[in-house]
Parts: C-alpha cells; structure tokens; sequence
C-alpha cells in the first residue's frame, strides 16, 4: 500500500493558513483554555478517538506478504555494473567508512593495428562493498563517472554471519536486476540544456500535468536519437555479447537522427519485446563506422550516449569503435546530461512504460544543473577545429572533436577538467588496488604519463603537464582549470604535487611553507606542521629524483 | 505543588529522619531516549538531586569531520541529531556556501525549506509521542508513527533514505525530487494536520494529561538564559525568539507562519508549543509548494568543494533549537575545524536546576518534555 | 454446600468427596490458565486495532490465535534468574503468592446457576479477603530483588493496594446491603434488574467506584504506577525472567483482570440474569449472559488501560482519599436509607 492509495482524512475546517484554530500569533487565551481542569470530558473524548479507531482500516502493512513500493531512489543496495567499471578507483577513495574493497590487475593488449603499440588496461578482480561497515551515504554512486554504481531498493541481505555481508562483484552484480530507472521529475524542475517553463503563479497546484515545452525543434530532434540509443542500450545489454552490440548502438542513435518521433518510440518500445536489438543494428548497417563524424545537429548528443555503451566494449573490438574517438572524447557528464535532457514528455512516457524491476540497463540520474550557453557556439568550433588540424589529427576527427564542442558550448556544459572517457580503454587508474601507497590512487584527472599515443594521448598531451600527472583532458584543452583539478586530485599525493614541478630543497620548502601559512592565518602549531610535511614531501621527491 | 519541596524541609530539618539514597537512572532506561544517564538522589519518591552524565555515546564528530572532505561531513552530521538529518545538513552547506560565497538558486532555497520543515514535523511527532508514551499513554505514539511514516514515505520517495536523507549538497541539492513529491508532501502534511485533533483529544484535553503536566517542571525565562536554552523550551518560557524569523536564513522571510510561546514553562506549555509548531510548520510547507519556483535545484559551483581560508558562523532554528556551525577553513577541502553548537546540549544543561525538588514520576515527565536526542549531546 | 455442577448434569455417577474435589481442582488449575491465554490474547488484538495496528497475525494461523501459548512456552523455557544478592526463598515465592490468590478468585465466581466451583455463604467476604492477599506477594518481591527500582515499585503498590481496598469493601457493601446477603449467588439472583440499573444512581455510583477500585487493585493504567515501565521498568518486577516472571506479572494480571471482570458481572451487572427482566430474554443461557458481561467489562478495561496516561502516586492516593472513599461513604448513606425508605413498588 502506497501513500496515495490510503484515505485522506481532511480537516473540517481547512488546514495550514486557513485553519481557525490556529490563527493569531499568540495564544495565551487558547492556552490559558486548555490548561483549564476539566472534568471528566476529557477523559470521554480520549476514549471516543480510540474507540473510533478500533472500528478503522488498520494502516500497517503485512511486510513478508505485502510489501512497501519503495521509490527507485531508495538507497537499499548498491549494484555494480562490473563492464561500466574502469577501476577508476574514485568510488573507494570518496567513500567516507572506506568500504569498497577493489582489486585490479593490468593486462597488455595488442595493439590494434599493424605497428602501433601495445596497449594496457585495468582488469577489475575483485569488487567488495562491505555493508557492514557502509552507511548508505551514495557518494560512491554519485562519484562514479562511468555509470557502474546504482542504488536498488532491494533491503533483505540480513546475514547470520557478518563476513557474508561483504559483497563480492558478483553478488553485486546480481543487484544490477533489480535496479530501477529514476522517476521522472517533479514539475517545475530544471532540466539540463533546456529552461524549465515558469510555473503558472497560483493555480498550478502540483501533480497538474503541465510540461515545460521542448525550447526548440532542433534540440527535440536531438533527443530523440538518444533516447532511441538508450533504448537500443537496454536491449543489448540484456543480450549475451554487449561488446559486439556497441558499435551499432553509437551508429543507430545517430542514424535514428533524422526520423521521427514516431520512429524513436517505437523503438524504445521495442526495446522491452528485445526485438529492438535486430532492429537497430539492421538500421544502424548503412550507415556505416564513419557515423560518428556524421554532420548532424545529433552527432553530439548521440555520440556522448554512446559513450555509455562504448565502455562496455571490449578494447580490441574494432576499428568502429575507435573511429569514435571523438565521441569517447566527450566528457562523462555530458552523457549523463544528455540523458537528463530528454524532452520531457517523452521521458514520462518512457518510464511509466517500464517493465519494472528487470530493466537491465538503468538509466543515470538526471542531475539538474545550472546550464546556459558559456562560450559563444561557433568561436568555440572555429577554435577547436583550428587546435585540432594544429596538432595533426585527421580532418574527420577534427571536424568532428570540433562539432562537439560546438554542440557543448551550445548546450552550456561548461568546458572543464573533467574525468575524460578514452575510448580504446588506456589504463586510466595507476594502482592495482590498495597495495601501493606511495603512489596516489588514480582519479580519471589523475593519469600518470603513459606513452600511449592513442587517439586521445594527442588531446592530452599537454605542454604544461611536465612532471605532474598529465591529465587527459577533455576534448578541449582548458589548462589552468585541468592544472588545479589534477592536483586537486593528487592532494595526498607525494611527489606529483603541482606546485612544485621539480623537486625542492627541503629546508627551503619548509621555510616557503611555513611562511605562507603564517600568511594565511593559521596558528602556529599548524603552519608548523604543514611546513613539516613539506619538507617531509620534498625530501621524499628528492630521493625519488 | 508544594509537597516535595516539604518533604525535603523536614527531611532537612531532622524533623522526619529519612535516608537518602542514589538511583541510577540510565543510561538504559526507557525514559532517556538513549544511552543518557540521570545520577538523581532521592528521599522516598523525592528528587533531591540529580546530575545528568553525558558521553556514552561520544562519537568524536567534530574531529572525525577534519578528516573528511564536505560531501562525506553531509552525511556525517545527519546523524548528530537522527530526527532531522536533513536540519543538520542544512547548516553546515550554509556555513560552506557562505564561506565560499556561493548563490544557492532559489528553487533550492524552497526545496531546502520544504524537506526542514517536514522534517520538524518528524521530529515533532516523534517527541510527542514519546511524551505520551513516558507518561503511560501508548497509543498516542503509534498515532505519531502512523503519520510519520507518511511523511518519511514521500521523503523517502525525493532523498532516498528515511532518517539519513543525505540530501543536501553545496550550492543546492543532489537533484531535484521526483514528480509527486509536492502532492505527496501536501498529503501528508495535510493528513498531520487533520489528525492532530486525535492528539489534542488523547492528550491535551486529558485530564491526566493536565493533572501530570501542569505545573510540573517549571523552567523560567532565567534559566533559559543563563544556560542557553532555545528552541520549542525556551519558547513555551516565552522567551520569544525563533531564528527563521528573527534571522531569517533561505526564504522564510517569505512566509506567514507564527511563533508559539506558552506562558508558564512548565511540561504542558512545551508540550502545547511542540504541537503548534507542526502546524507552523504545515503552513509553511503549503506555501512553500504553492509559490515554489522553477529552475535549477544546483547553483554553479566549483568541483571541488574548497573553500578559501576563513572562518564563518551559521545558525538555524533545528527542531530542538539553534544548531550553529562555527567552521574554520584552512582552504583544504577538509575543514580545519568545526564547532558544532547543538541545541540538546543545552537543552540537557538546565535539566538539574528543573529536576530538583521533583518526584521520580515527574521526572520522567519533565525528561520527556526537554526535548533532546542523544546523538545530538554526544557528537 | 450446594451448587455442585457435575452431579446435576450427569446425575447417574455419584462422587465421593475427594473426587469432587479433585475434578474441581482440576477445573480451576485448567480454566485459569486458559482464561489467561484467552484474555492475553484478547488483550492483543484489542490493543492493536486501538492503535489501527493488526497485532498479532501468524502463531498458530488464524489471526494469531496461538501468539499467547507461544508467548507463554517461550517464558517457560527462558532462564530463570535469581540475582545474586537477592533474598532467594523469598523471591521465587513471591510470584506464587501472587498468581495463587488470582486463581482462587474464579472458585466462587457463578457462571451460571449451577456452575459454581463454590457457593460460599460468605462469598463476598472470601472476595475481598483473597484480592488483597496479591499485595503481599509484590511487596516480597519487590523487596527480595536487591533493586532499587523494585523498592520503589513495591512501596507504590502497597500503598496504593491498600488505598484503594477501603473504596472497594464499601462498595461491596452497598451492595450487600442491596441484595441482603453475603452469597455470591444470592446477590445475583436478587438482581432482576443489574444493581448498576437500580437503584438508579446508587448502583451505578458505586458500579463506578468499584471499577476504579478495581482498576487500580490490578495496578492497569491509569493507575500502573507500581509498575510503570517508563519511570521504574515494571518495577517489583524488573529482576524477574521466565516462568516467574509470567506468573507473576503477566498471567497475574490476565487472571486477575478477567477474574475481576467477572466479580463486576456478578456484583454490579446481574452475572448470569438478563441484563433487563424480559421473558424472551431468559431462554438465552445464564453463561452466555455472564461470558458477555464479563467480555464486555474486559474490553471496557483494555480500552480504558490504553487511552489513559497514567498518574501519579500522589495523585492517586488524593483521588482514594479525598474523593473516591467520600463518595463511597455517601453512597452507603444513600444505600442504607434506599434500603429502610424505600416503598416496596420500587424493588422491582
């Protein structure tokens, strides 16, 4: 029994601003009245309320038999989504009880064409969540930026032995079916790359149908692909070989591009039959590799969902894949952006069609953000296009990296250091797990120096990275920002602070620090402190230089 | 009421020989609301004295948070206070986004006010209930649980945790609720609102109720003062002061609602401000929903939450009363140190200047009636 | 020594004494239990639908029927523990001399004419003698537990035992003094029409006093305050675990509640009789008659127990004191000269 199927009782006098009873701002009479003795009546009225309710509908529910509808943003159990996982690590570091346990080893890959080099990856081994020391904060899930976390609302994994409360990934794993699709939002919420529609002062009460319209056909078209995309997702992910899937995914959100609207809900209808799968790949097949780079208004928005499904890939898979470089070079929060902006209606539609709790594939949350066109479109591609041809890649990736900024700097996602997907799967974490300490565990921002010149080592490589962990970057270079992210990133780190590129007399940098916390304001026995540590560190990079 | 107090004359005087003896009260009783412990020395069925020992559940949060960068603090401090989570998030962001001078959308502001509000209306219920229940009356509790439950199901259905929402983040909130939200929280409101006659019935009417409160544990407006008691106590001293009005933080320097102070401070007159409060707060949850406005619920903020270096004092009215966060920034992402002013503690403080003189039933009145949670004393 | 029921309805099979007096033992010994387990279960639901709750659904299927037996196996086999320092003869008696006392109630309580255990002359005074017995088993244990809350527990009780026997002897007097004998069975059959009906406002008066009395006699709330469990954890009783803890609290109050229920039925609502002198009315049985009166006045005791906060000793004793016993002692007045002035018309 949910909330809403049970009676409302209403006050016979109105409630809230309206209700007599409470309607002057003190209240010594009303109080000076009811702190009155009384004789006996009260004691009647008492029993006539409980009387009455001995003759009422009883309001629990009978849990093992019935059971509560729990909103899809409960926060019951984690589930991994173990081919979303990069062993970024990021998830282990945020978590405040530190009970995410991962283990990962590198593997070399050949390279996947004729003389290039060969390439390394993390392969995840172990996964554990122990829920006998989590708190259910999320933070793991909201930091992940590749989509493998989801809460499901699954509560019953009680254990008589607390050791069997360590989930390993394949428990975790097993989650993932019960994961829901996040509910559509309240009216009056602000979707990414669109305003939301004023709120007609007064008389729309809530739960009034009314939707913020679509702002413009162009960015309705957009979306459709995506959702089609998405939908295409959910099927492929249901089916054995995801890998061999994802190529025909990235091409049929940009092939569903110019069809209609129609067109993309019957697919994402389909999708729950699983036809839909057959369907998109049919379709996707004239379209052919160089799809990513097709100059439609979509290309971006298509490309950055693909992203998500581009990471279930295997590396080696094909040349596809990685002729969608460019895609792959979105930033993270562009998908999930993109996926939050759904036009609305159809997004309602979407979701109320769910099947329920055997969707496969659940969609990220929408994280509302504040969007509004940060750079002007068209410098922005003029720029990155010029920057591209610059630095020697192929006009078709450059137009295309070009094309996505555009669209970006369109949509208002803001140009940053942002975690950077790479599509062919360059080892992006430099840890196996927790064995090393010295070496700070890897965020995306964080990359140490792999010679690997991939399709996005020639984006990354930036002159400024020197000794610090070169970041890969965003498509778009944005070096200042990247600089104080990844040292941000770094922060426990030794030797790769950025403030010191090449290692420091020790003594000295104790003296520089400590003079700046006395700047700074700290109390002595602080800024000692910190003057220590930092002869600590540079003694430390000295050794290690 | 002037029988303890002879007693204890002619208890003094030699008059009536009488051996004092000491009673352990906790830290596990029923009465205390956790592991909180009441050292009280009686005469018969008279409290001569009593000390309350705090600690048991020290969990050192103050330190603990120099250790963790904001995000994970937000859901550290949820569970200082574990009747309103949500109220003790509220200031330690407006502590952040004050230090970093951040601009919360105003969406925001009235979601913010929406989820605090419907939190006190948890927490209220909660402590009135449980002052029923001290006083011997069951079935008033499972009447606030009744209507609690309604309220944290749409709570739960935006946040996604029942007590810990976790909700809030700097600049904002995580997102913005789900569709039905509104009309579930004015449901539930409304359903609290109608209900609260059955409470008024059961226990204000009563005339147990009466015979057992008024009168009984009288805290006057000095005490208050000296000891820095605030919120729906000091307010039933009618000591007059609310910090959503009188220093109004997010919007509600945008709404109608009334401050409630009884007269005599006595268990009676807290427990009446405690009801009317709900509904203060019921008002403004139903004005917040009708002129909430669109947009954004997440101001532009930085990726990382790094205030500069400084030092700055929030306070807000919590259920039980001013939670103040004095945070000091070192500009890490780590505070570098956080004063946490809980308004239990205080609220505890003042509990032997009331409890002397009392009877062991009264106490247990009066315990029930100085509103406190143990997770609040013990940080 | 008439009234014994198993002669009449099976009258080929003659008993000798001692039979009988074992089939009655075994009668009592069996009925009060189950009339425990059925009150505690009654109890249970009762409570729980108060509080729109459902209580207890699953022990033994039908609606939780079994959850009471279920719960009493469980205290059974839980361990009982004496405390150290407690007085150990004195403390395992205590819950006998309270649960004995509660079982030798149902002896000369009628269900219906001839369904008596047995028909003392002096019934009433029996009544009165065994209900005040209890007191002295919580005072032993509150005494013998070496706990500080128990003390306390067993003084409240004893004071307030005491206070509220005085109310009760009245009214049962004035009842007494209505039917003009002492036998149980005789004050039933005099009440063609319920004492709490007529004489109007004397019977119903002293119905009142009684119920209070009573009440406050099995300690439920408002008048719970010897075993408050919020300010001194069901006080003489806090260091009582298993089999003694259930007899002597929990099954104490069961028997003790339905036991009492049943000696309101027999005083105050005509026990066995129709409730109004209405020929129709006599062809239902008289233990039908006296198991709804007696049902009744036990909900009637749950929902009174479950809506009230509880006071407090003080106030208790000044309700007894200042109020309950005047208005005794008036109604008494007014009973004895009912008794003298009333003109005959009016009895019946």
């Amino acid at each position: 029994m949910t909330i809403d199927e049970r009676p409302v009782e209403t006050a016979s006098a109105g409630t809230g601003r309206e209700h007599p009873a409470y309607s002057s701002t003190r209240y010594p009479e009303k109080l000076r009245i009811e702190r009155k003795m009384t004789f006996g009546i009260g004691l009647f009225k008492g029993m006539a309320v409980t009387l009455k309710h001995l003759f009422k509908h009883n309001t629990v529910i009978q849990y093992p038999e019935v059971k509560q509808d729990l909103s899809p943003r409960t926060r019951g159990v984690i589930a991994l989504k173990e081919e979303n996982c990069t062993v970024c690590m990021l998830c282990a570091r945020e978590c405040p009880d530190w009970c995410i346990y991962i283990d990962s080893h590198k593997e070399t890959l050949p390279p996947k064409r004729a003389g290039g080099r060969p390439r390394k990856r993390n392969v995840l081994d172990r996964f554990a969540i122990d829920y006998a020391l989590c708190m259910y904060c999320g933070i793991c899930v909201e930091v992940c930026p590749y989509d493998a976390l989801f809460w499901s609302r699954e509560f019953e994994y009680a254990e008589f032995d607390i050791r069997e409360l360590t989930h390993e990934k394949e428990k975790l794993s097993d989650w993932m079916a019960s994961v829901l699709p996040p509910p559509s939002l309240e009216q009056g919420a602000e979707l990414p790359g669109q305003a939301a529609a004023p709120i007609a002062a007064g008389g729309a009460g809530p739960g009034s149908a009314q939707r913020p319209a679509p702002p413009a056909a162009v960015t309705a078209a957009a979306e459709r692909p995506e959702q089609a995309a998405k939908a295409t997702a959910t099927a492929t992910a249901a089916a054995p070989a995801p890998s061999a899937a994802s190529p025909s995914q990235t091409q049929a959100g940009e092939t569903a591009a110019p069809d209609s609207v129609a067109r993309a809900t019957e697919e994402k209808v389909e999708t729950h039959t699983g036809d839909a799968l057959a369907g998109a790949v049919t379709d996707a097949g004239p379209s052919g590799p160089d799809a990513a780079v097709s100059p439609t208004e979509a290309a971006g928005t298509g490309a950055a969902v693909a992203k998500d499904d581009a990471v279930t890939s295997e590396p080696g898979v094909g040349a596809s894949t990685s002729e969608s470089g460019p895609a792959g070079g979105l930033e993270p929060l562009s998908g999930t952006s993109a996926v939050s902006s759904t036009q609305p209606g159809v997004d309602v539609a979407k979701y109320q069609e769910n099947p329920g709790p055997n969707v496969e594939v659940p969609h990220e949350e929408p994280r509302p953000r504040a969007l509004e066109p940060t750079e002007d479109a068209d410098a922005v591609y003029s720029e990155v296009l010029q920057g591209q041809l610059e630095k020697g890649s192929s006009p078709q990736v450059a137009e295309a990296r070009a094309k996505v900024a555009k669209v970006k700097a369109q949509r208002g996602i803001k140009r940053g250091p942002t975690p950077v997907y790479t599509p062919n799967l360059v080892p992006s974490a430099p840890t196996q797990g927790h064995e090393d300490p010295s070496v700070p565990s890897g965020a995306p921002e964080a990359t140490p120096p792999e010679p690997d010149p991939g399709p996005v080592a020639s984006t990354a490589q930036e002159p400024a990275a020197g000794a610090a962990p070169p970041a890969s970057r965003a498509s778009q270079p944005d070096p200042p920002e990247a600089e104080t992210a990844g040292a941000e990133a770094s922060s426990g780190g030794a030797a790769s602070s950025p403030d010191s590129p090449a290692p420091e007399d020790p003594e000295a940098a104790y003296e520089r620090v400590l003079a700046e916390e006395r700047a700074k304001g700290s109390s002595d026995p602080v800024a000692m402190g910190r003057a220590k540590a930092a002869r600590v560190r540079a003694q430390k990079a000295k050794g290690s230089a | 009421m002037q029988w303890p107090e002879e007693v204890v004359a002619d208890s003094a005087s030699g008059r009536l020989q009488t051996q004092s003896m000491v009673l352990n009260v906790g830290p596990q009783h029923p009465a205390t609301h956790g592991v909180f412990r009441l050292l009280a020395t009686i005469d018969g069925e008279v409290l001569v004295d009593a000390e309350p020992v705090i600690g048991y559940m020290h969990r050192g949060y103050e330190k603990l948070v120099e250790a963790r960068d904001y995000r994970q603090i937000t859901n550290l401090v949820s569970r200082m206070d574990w009747l309103s989570g949500i109220s003790n998030e509220l200031p330690m962001w407006m502590a952040v986004e004050k230090l970093m001078d951040i601009e919360v959308p105003p969406r925001a502001q009235y979601m913010r006010v929406i989820l605090v509000e419907m939190n006190r209306i948890l927490n209220h219920l909660m402590f009135f209930a449980s002052f029923g229940a001290e006083l011997g009356a069951i079935t008033p509790t499972f009447y606030a649980f009744r209507e609690r439950e309604d309220i944290q199901y749409v709570m739960e259905s935006a946040t996604g945790g029942r007590m810990h929402f976790g909700f809030m983040r700097c600049g904002g909130l995580k997102e913005d609720v789900p569709r039905g939200f509104f009309e579930g929280a004015l449901k539930a409101v409304r359903q609290v609102i109608a209900r609260l006659d059955q409470y008024e019935d059961l226990l204000i009417g009563n005339e147990i109720f009466k015979e057992r409160t008024v009168g009984i544990g009288v805290l006057d407006r000095e005490a208050v003062h000296s000891y820095g008691v605030t919120g729906p106590i000091a307010r039933a001293s009618d000591v007059d002061m609310d910090v959503r009005r009188d220093e109004p933080y997010l919007v509600y320097d945008r709404f109608d609602f009334d401050i409630h102070t009884g007269m005599h401070g006595d268990c009676f007159d807290r427990f009446w401000v405690l009801v009317h409060e709900v509904v203060e707060s019921a008002r403004i949850v139903e004005q917040a929903i009708e002129d909430i406005p669109s947009g954004p619920v997440l101001g532009k903020v930085p990726r990382v939450i790094q205030p500069p270096a400084g030092e700055v004092y929030v306070r807000t009215e919590n259920p039980l009363g001013e939670l103040g966060f004095y945070l000091i920034s070192d500009g890490d992402r780590r505070p570098y140190r956080m004063k946490i002013r809980t308004p239990s503690y205080n609220n505890v403080s003042v509990l032997p200047h009331v409890l002397k003189n009392t009877f062991v039933a009264d106490m247990i009145a009066i315990l029930g009636s100085f509103f406190f949670v143990l997770g609040d004393i013990d940080r | 020594m008439s009234g014994l029921t198993l002669a009449t309805i099976v009258p080929d099979i003659h008993f000798t004494a001692w039979e009988i007096l074992a089939v009655k033992l075994v009668v009592v010994l069996v009925t009060v239990p189950v009339v425990s387990l059925i009150g505690g279960y009654v109890l249970h639901k009762e409570l729980a639908h108060l509080q729109q709750r459902l209580g207890p659904m699953y022990p033994g299927g039908f609606h939780g029927w079994g959850q009471t037996l279920a719960d009493g196996i469980k205290f059974i086999f839980k361990e009982d523990i004496i405390p150290l320092t407690a007085d150990k003869w004195v403390f395992s008696l205590a819950p006998a001399l309270i649960y004995v006392p509660a079982i030798m109630l149902y002896l000369v309580i009628p269900m219906d004419r001839n369904l008596i255990v047995e028909n003392l002359d002096v019934g009433v005074f029996y009544l009165l003698a065994i209900g005040s017995i209890a007191t002295i088993g919580v005072l032993m244990a509150g005494w013998s537990s070496a706990n500080k809350y128990s003390l306390l527990g067993a003084l409240r009780a004893a004071a307030q035992l005491i206070a509220y026997e005085l109310p009760i002897v009245l009214m049962v007097a004035v009842v007494a003094m209505l039917a003009g004998t002492l036998s149980i069975l005789g004050i039933v059959e005099k009440q063609s029409w319920p004492f709490i009906l007529w004489p109007p406002g004397i019977g119903l008066v002293a119905f009142l006093v009684f119920f209070t009395g009573a009440m406050a006699e099995m300690t439920l709330p408002p008048f719970d305050m010897p075993v408050a469990e919020s300010e001194i954890i069901t006080g003489p009783f806090t260091e009582y675990t298993g089999m003694r803890f259930i007899f002597g609290f929990f099954g104490a109050e069961m028997a003790h509640m339905v036991a009492f229920a049943g000696i309101i039925t027999t005083l105050f609502l005509g026990g066995f009789m129709p409730i109004v002198p209405w020929h129709p009315l006599t062809y239902i049985p008289g233990i039908i008659w006296f198991l709804a009166k007696t049902s009744f006045m036990v909900f009637l005791m749950i929902w009174i127990r479950f809506t009230f906060p509880r006071l407090r000793e003080d106030q208790l004793q000044q309700f007894a004191w200042k109020f309950l016993i005047p208005v005794s002692l008036v109604n008494i007045l007014a009973a004895g000269a009912w008794v003298l002035y009333a003109p005959s018309w009016l009895w019946k």
